[in-house]
């Protein structure tokens, strides 16, 4: 079972979400089958869920340089909570992409990193019509505004690809 | 595949066949090869690398008309004014920044906000739209007669192109041209047999991941108004295929001026569709009549 989906840039902004436990409100019949994309009332839970991802991390890095083995990378990669697991994966350039799921499997590093590699780099990087950076702002420091992913390529292939992992 | 045949109608031995066909083999690989990601992304590259060009010849062009001015000005002014020409000289360079925002964007804009700005001023500056598609083309134009010296003036012993008409020039293209550039070969042909013909590519490689950004999730806008826009974006990508069509037709005789390329879009098959580019290119190709005559002579 997953629960939702998010993608963190560099700047600590959420540049696309994707839950499935909220009911979308919306009477359009092409609304998605069940939960949100990109919905404004997930900002908070966002920037939340990156404020504990990114201080568990920034522990586990001292930890890390302490014990002075830097040849293991001392990332996080999951939390596990009473009731769900959260599973991270940061890339080299500084996304992260996390995943919250139930208990039933241990690892989904895989998942992310095909999501990473197969959905992320074809339908945004090399797409020429969506932005390098999603920050409005060049010099973004913190909430200078910030775009999300609204790529139906992206969203349909995504959508496909955690389709069978839902339940 | 029998890839001799196509250009050679002499009759060959079997044995001279297979050598020829070796001999190809070894052709194709003593070409230079490059990574197909890397290479796409530079061809594609071209489009806001000229948009940027464009604003910075214009923005340089307004700067010299604005020391002109300024300079005619100084020259009724003497030498205890020279204080004042150098603060006005500062306000100068201050007011260039100012301008260097111009409504084609930054010259460090990124990518994306140049290539949206582009499809906007089709409208604005219908010049300057037209200045950065024919810089685009241009390079088409060059990238496609050296990519002819480079197929068949080398060694490459399979293509003679002594005997050949348009259409086998037009097959040359879709099948080798196309196959080197894009890695694929065309998927089309058609052609009247009068100097007009349609190449036809359902899955043009450079705008495959290709996709609008929007402002709202996209399921909940018009699809008939997203495609539309998104077409109007991928245009000017579309004047580089152009390019190498009429420069290839112009290392092999047929002037810039004889030959007519247009692209459109066309409809493809809605299983092909797949979370890839929706559109088809076809392109249009006329050779103007004063040539063709000519042509049917021999």
């Amino acid at each position: 079972m997953i629960y939702s989906f998010w993608i963190f840039d560099k700047h600590c902004n959420c540049i696309f979400e994707r839950e499935w436990t909220l009911g979308s409100n919306t009477n359009n019949p092409n609304a998605l089958s069940s939960g949100t994309i990109n919905s404004k009332q997930n900002d908070e839970i966002g920037k939340l869920l990156y404020g504990m991802i990114f201080s568990l991390n920034s522990i586990t890095q001292k930890l890390s340089t302490s014990i002075s083995d830097n040849q293991i990378n001392n990332n996080i990669r999951s939390i596990s909570t009473g009731k769900f697991r959260i599973h991270t994966m940061q890339t080299a350039t500084g996304l992260w992409f996390i995943l919250i799921t139930d208990f039933k499997q241990q690892n989904y590093s895989q998942v992310l990193h095909y999501i990473y590699s197969h959905i992320y780099i074809k339908h945004v990087v090399h797409n020429f019509l969506s932005p390098y950076d999603f920050a409005l702002n060049p010099k973004e420091q913190r909430g200078q505004g910030v775009k999300k992913i609204n790529n139906r390529h992206f969203i349909n292939t995504l959508e496909a690809f955690l389709q069978s992992m839902l339940n | 595949m029998p890839h001799q045949q196509r250009y050679n109608n002499g009759s060959m031995t079997n044995n001279e066949a297979i050598e020829r066909q070796r001999q190809y083999e070894m052709f194709q690989e003593s070409l230079p090869k490059v990574n197909k990601i890397l290479f796409q992304m530079i061809l594609n590259e071209i489009i806001p690398l000229s948009v940027r060009i464009e604003n910075q010849l214009t923005q340089g062009n307004e700067f010299q008309n604005d020391t002109k001015l300024d300079t005619l000005g100084d020259s009724s002014f003497d030498k205890a004014s020279d204080l004042d020409n150098i603060t006005k000289l500062k306000d100068l360079s201050i007011n260039a920044k100012a301008n260097s925002e111009t409504h084609l964007g930054n010259i460090s804009s990124p990518d994306d906000v140049l290539i949206y700005k582009l499809s906007q001023s089709v409208d604005e500056n219908e010049n300057k739209y037209n200045n950065i598609l024919k810089r685009i083309r241009d390079i088409g134009i060059k990238i496609g007669t050296k990519l002819v010296n480079l197929l068949i003036f080398t060694n490459n012993i399979n293509l003679n192109f002594k005997e050949m008409d348009l259409l086998l020039i037009m097959k040359f293209i879709c099948r080798d041209v196309w196959k080197h550039v894009f890695g694929k070969q065309i998927d089309n042909l058609k052609t009247n047999h009068r100097g007009t013909f349609y190449l036809t590519d359902l899955e043009y490689p450079l705008l495959q991941s290709f996709c609008i950004e929007t402002n709202t999730i996209p399921s909940q806008l018009n699809e008939e108004f997203i495609l539309n826009k998104e077409s109007k974006l991928v245009e000017p990508f579309l004047e580089l295929p152009v390019g190498i069509i009429k420069g290839v037709l112009l290392s092999l005789g047929y002037p810039l001026d004889e030959v007519i390329c247009l692209a459109t879009f066309i409809d493809k098959p809605k299983e092909r569709i797949k979370n890839s580019f929706p559109k088809g290119i076809s392109f249009h190709v006329q050779i103007t009549k004063s040539f063709l005559p000519q042509q049917q002579k021999q």
